[in-house]
């Protein structure tokens, strides 16, 4: 057993609890400090509390990870293991994901507009006084949405951003029978299992503050306007001790324009709201399948039918997620659950396995004959988030942001509740999984060995489906949508999903378990083994008609496209900070080095580090500069093919043969990936998905900004306040950015 | 006043609470013994394969599958630079694409395959280590929906001195979770 873990055991003695307690609790008047703008990191190195790298000194009665004064030397202090007042793991059913509601556009007010609103309003005096605008989207043409006169949003999705409340409200779209037997009617509070403490209103932030997550269904061919409301509280403190009330979302990975993209300075304030225009198109829209004749670059009509639309439909995309982006809090707004999925619908994939017209693939969702509904039906395909979570002795949700490797929670949950079960019939499922985690890798099997069929990847569905038994380690924000099989079991049966990736702390995993291993429950990493019950409690009403097809959406033929220019994105530790803008830039100890110039350099999103060409196409090469640590790095709006993995297209296994747009580099590791820039321009970020590294500074913005008027070469820097957001020059342009 | 800047600024006085905590802190600091961590950057990798051929049985209900093909494991040993203290790295890759089960013979005769599935792990480097995976295996005239699963029981051994994969051996069995790993519930 590792001497160096992130939580303590339920079982060590009392005194090592006691001293773990105390310690969390000293470091918890410091987060907050920090978090209510009391005392800045800088602060806190200059007092040597943290190393200019930016680790906590491992200081007796403050770091988790200073010598215990209880127990043998080098074995760390350790956090103290979250309380779980008696439940029992699988004791309550895991709801499906909360659908929003899809509204004509029409219902908004005030009515969308291409550029921001800046009709004004009064700011509250905790936020400065004075007016100013109703949207907190940057003013102008710039900043306008792109092409919203050509494709203007036909359906509106509303969300508010608030506190934890009792959802009333409960819409899964599913039958109670295909809910485990959840009565969507009866409210449900904000707690991670009926028998845990419910969640106090500072806490946990979510969309429309309600479990569970919230879950938008689009389509190819109709574009939607999301129209988000921050009812956070005014006063910064108000935060339950972490997070930030200014948030910016960022559905993850949509093709469209920067200003809908949740860049990670465009962020808003309390009481504003914040246009998103999701114009739900195909990449090449506006140089493949220009015409729309080919059926298989589509969307899914009501009546069954498909509408064709311009674009590649070889880069149809299936399975998303939102999430908050905002500045160096991402990964505490994140895990206070600003986190949602989103699943778009297409002719190929359809949401309906009953409709032959040659084109749907009829994965396993339902029957449209049964529900009425031609696409998005939910009844077989099921969204899944994993994330691991920590609560306090009086079970309220706890973080530590000072935990820069990674932070890690000791608690798995499935769509935000405490290892659910789930019932199922004896037939195909399809499951959207999404790492939902700060820090945290999965690698996922079943209990009993059997097979799952991964079909999509970072929700683009593979060239084929691979077969596996278990899945490779999933970094944060991947997702893989899988199918399982559970005719194979009887009725009465039950299975579990399980995790076999085992941490000792936030950096990477430590090492993947044999099934037996993560199976004897003697793992120190309590997020091993069982998480998720499957209840094989019933025959199918109906023959299980859905299909896997030999074949799904090829690759996209790049070859007579040239490469317009290589890069090198190096993630190292030890970073370097430039610049000194006070809002655009940070200092941590995590950076970027680009093309080997300049060294690693610490975030700052008014610093242009690449601004490829439009309508052309790069290689990249992302590199991992050392060797103790994981980096999934995601590149923000277009899917990347793989290239290579170090050094050798050979080591691309099958399951990342088509597109992809997080890629775990591994420790030591590196990845040759290429992608195109066309469609839409505007300020687009790369950076690491362990939000941890994220925030601290492993962020850099790319753009493309020469699309013509009114773009302008460079982009100017919003920054946002809430009196209205003002434009300042790039504080920074890499030698090789143009 | 825009909370936001004074975040990043720090530029809010402190409290009187918070002061006293943070003279506390370092006053711990400057009696603690506090312990650095490496910061090193740069990567050391070594990378190696071994190819082993092999054989085995595997039986499930009353079907016995004989396996026969190569087996290629692709090993890479990171040090990890981030710790003096901590074991460096192996990332391995053990590719089954060669493996051929059958059963039967002449007319009766079935093929069976493991289709493109990988098993990748990550482990703790050490002088020999075993490590078990599950693999897939399905008839190869279907498309892998109904695949079973078999164990592969590697043990490993590595140059302790160079960090390269020196030899390997592999032993197939049975996929005893198939009854272990399922449980019961009383359906309502």
């Amino acid at each position: 057993m590792s001497d160096r873990n992130f939580f303590l055991s339920p079982k060590a003695s009392k005194a090592r609890l006691r001293e773990a307690e105390n310690a969390r609790k000293n470091r918890w008047d410091i987060i907050k400090a920090h978090s209510h703008g009391q005392v800045s990191r800088r602060d806190l190195i200059k007092m040597g509390l943290f190393t200019g790298a930016g680790l906590m000194i491992p200081i007796s009665g403050l770091s988790p990870f200073a010598r215990s004064a209880f127990a043998d030397s080098n074995i760390p202090t350790g956090l103290p293991p979250s309380p779980l007042f008696g439940v029992q793991p699988f004791s309550t059913p895991m709801p499906r994901f909360d659908v929003l509601p899809r509204q004509p556009v029409s219902v908004l007010n005030p009515a969308p507009t291409a550029q921001a609103n800046t009709t004004q309003q009064p700011v509250d005096p905790a936020l400065g006084g004075g007016t100013g605008p109703i949207e907190g989207r940057p003013p102008g043409p710039i900043w306008a949405h792109q092409q919203f006169s050509q494709l203007p949003p036909v359906i509106a999705i509303q969300a508010t951003m608030e506190g934890a409340k009792t959802n009333t409200v409960y819409n899964p779209t599913v039958p109670s029978l295909q809910n485990s037997g959840i009565n969507p009617a009866n409210p449900i509070p904000f707690q991670f299992h009926p028998g845990l403490p419910i969640q106090n209103v500072l806490k946990d932030w979510t969309y429309n503050g309600t479990i569970p997550p919230k879950l938008m269904l689009v389509r190819y061919g109709e574009p939607v306007l999301f129209r988000l409301r921050n009812k956070l509280p005014v006063n910064q403190s108000q935060n339950g001790g972490f997070g930030i009330h200014t948030i910016s979302t960022h559905e993850h990975n949509g093709h469209h324009g920067a200003e809908n993209d949740g860049f990670t300075g465009a962020f808003f304030f309390p009481n504003q709201f914040y246009d998103y225009h999701y114009p739900i198109v195909l990449a090449g829209r506006n140089s493949i399948n220009t015409t729309a004749t080919d059926a298989r670059a589509s969307g899914p009509t009501d009546a069954g039918g498909l509408l064709k639309i311009p674009g590649d439909w070889r880069e149809t995309m299936s399975t998303h997620w939102f999430h908050d982006h905002m500045f160096s809090f991402t990964a505490q707004n994140v895990y206070k659950g600003m986190a949602g999925m989103f699943n778009i619908y297409s002719g190929l994939d359809r949401g309906a396995e009953d409709i032959v017209d040659g084109v749907n693939l009829r994965l396993p969702s339902g029957r449209a004959s049964v529900s009425g509904k031609s696409w998005g039906n939910l009844d077989y395909d099921v969204n899944l988030m994993l994330a691991d979570k920590a609560w306090d002795a009086t079970g309220q949700l706890a973080m530590d942001i000072f935990e820069f490797d990674g932070f890690l929670g000791d608690q798995m949950t499935v769509n935000l509740i405490f290892k659910p079960f789930m019932e199922v019939e004896r037939r195909k499922y399809r499951f959207r999984i999404l790492n939902a985690s700060v820090s945290r890798f999965f690698k996922i099997a079943l209990s009993d060995g059997s097979p799952m069929i991964q079909i999509a990847n970072d929700g683009n569905l593979l060239p084929r489906p691979v077969t596996l038994t278990q899945l490779d380690e999933q970094g944060i924000a991947e997702r893989y949508d899988i199918v399982i099989d559970f005719s194979r079991y009887s009725v009465g049966q039950k299975v579990w999903m399980v995790n076999l990736a085992e941490h000792q702390d936030g950096k990477r995993v430590d090492k993947d378990l044999s099934l037996a291993e993560a199976l004897s429950g003697n793992s120190p990493d309590p997020c091993v083994g069982k998480f998720l019950e499957f209840r094989i409690a019933r025959n199918p009403a109906q023959p299980d008609i859905s299909q896997v097809p030999a074949t799904l959406i090829p690759n996209p033929d790049l070859s007579n496209i040239p490469v317009a220019r290589e890069r090198i994105f190096e993630f190292n530790r030890g970073a370097n900070q430039t610049t000194n803008d006070p809002v655009s830039s940070f200092f941590g100890p995590w950076g970027i080095e680009t093309d080997n110039q300049r060294g690693t350099l610490a975030a700052d999103f008014g610093r242009i580090s690449a601004a490829p060409r439009f309508g052309t196409r790069e290689v990249w090469t992302l590199k991992n500069g050392g060797g103790g640590w994981d980096h999934p790095i995601h590149i923000h709006f277009e899917e990347c093919q793989t290239l290579a993995r170090d050094g050798s297209a050979a080591n691309v296994p099958a399951w990342e043969r088509g597109r992809k747009d997080v890629w775990r580099l591994r420790p030591g590791g590196e990845v040759k990936i290429t992608l195109q820039f066309r469609d839409f321009g505007g300020m687009f970020m790369e950076h690491c998905h362990n939000t941890m590294h994220e925030d601290n500074a492993m962020l850099l913005r790319w753009e493309i900004d020469d699309l013509g008027a009114p773009f302008l070469r460079p982009l100017p820097t919003p920054i946002p306040k809430p009196q209205g957001v003002t434009f300042v020059p790039p504080t920074e342009i890499l030698p090789t950015a143009f | 006043m825009n909370t936001q800047v004074n975040i990043k600024t720090g530029r809010r006085r402190f409290s009187a609470n918070v002061l006293t905590l943070l003279v506390g802190v370092v006053a711990v600091l400057v009696l603690g013994n506090p312990s650095v961590q490496a910061q090193t950057t740069g990567t050391t990798t070594v990378d190696s394969s071994v190819t082993i051929a092999t054989t085995g049985t595997v039986t499930e209900g009353t079907t016995t599958v004989t396996l026969n093909g190569s087996v290629i494991i692709k090993c890479r040993r990171v040090i990890d630079n981030t710790s003096t203290t901590l074991a460096p790295l192996v990332l391995l890759d053990f590719d089954f694409s060669q493996l051929q089960g059958t059963t039967g013979s002449g007319k009766t005769l079935k093929t069976y395959v493991t289709g493109e599935n990988h098993a990748t792990t990550l482990r703790p480097f050490q002088a020999s280590d075993t490590i078990v995976v599950t693999v897939p295996y399905f008839d190869s005239a279907t498309d892998g929906q109904q695949a079973s699963s078999f164990l592969a029981t590697a043990t490993l051994n590595f140059d302790t001195s160079t960090g390269k994969l020196t030899s390997a051996s592999l032993a197939y069995g049975t996929n005893v979770f198939k009854s272990s790993g399922v449980g019961t519930f009383t359906v309502n």
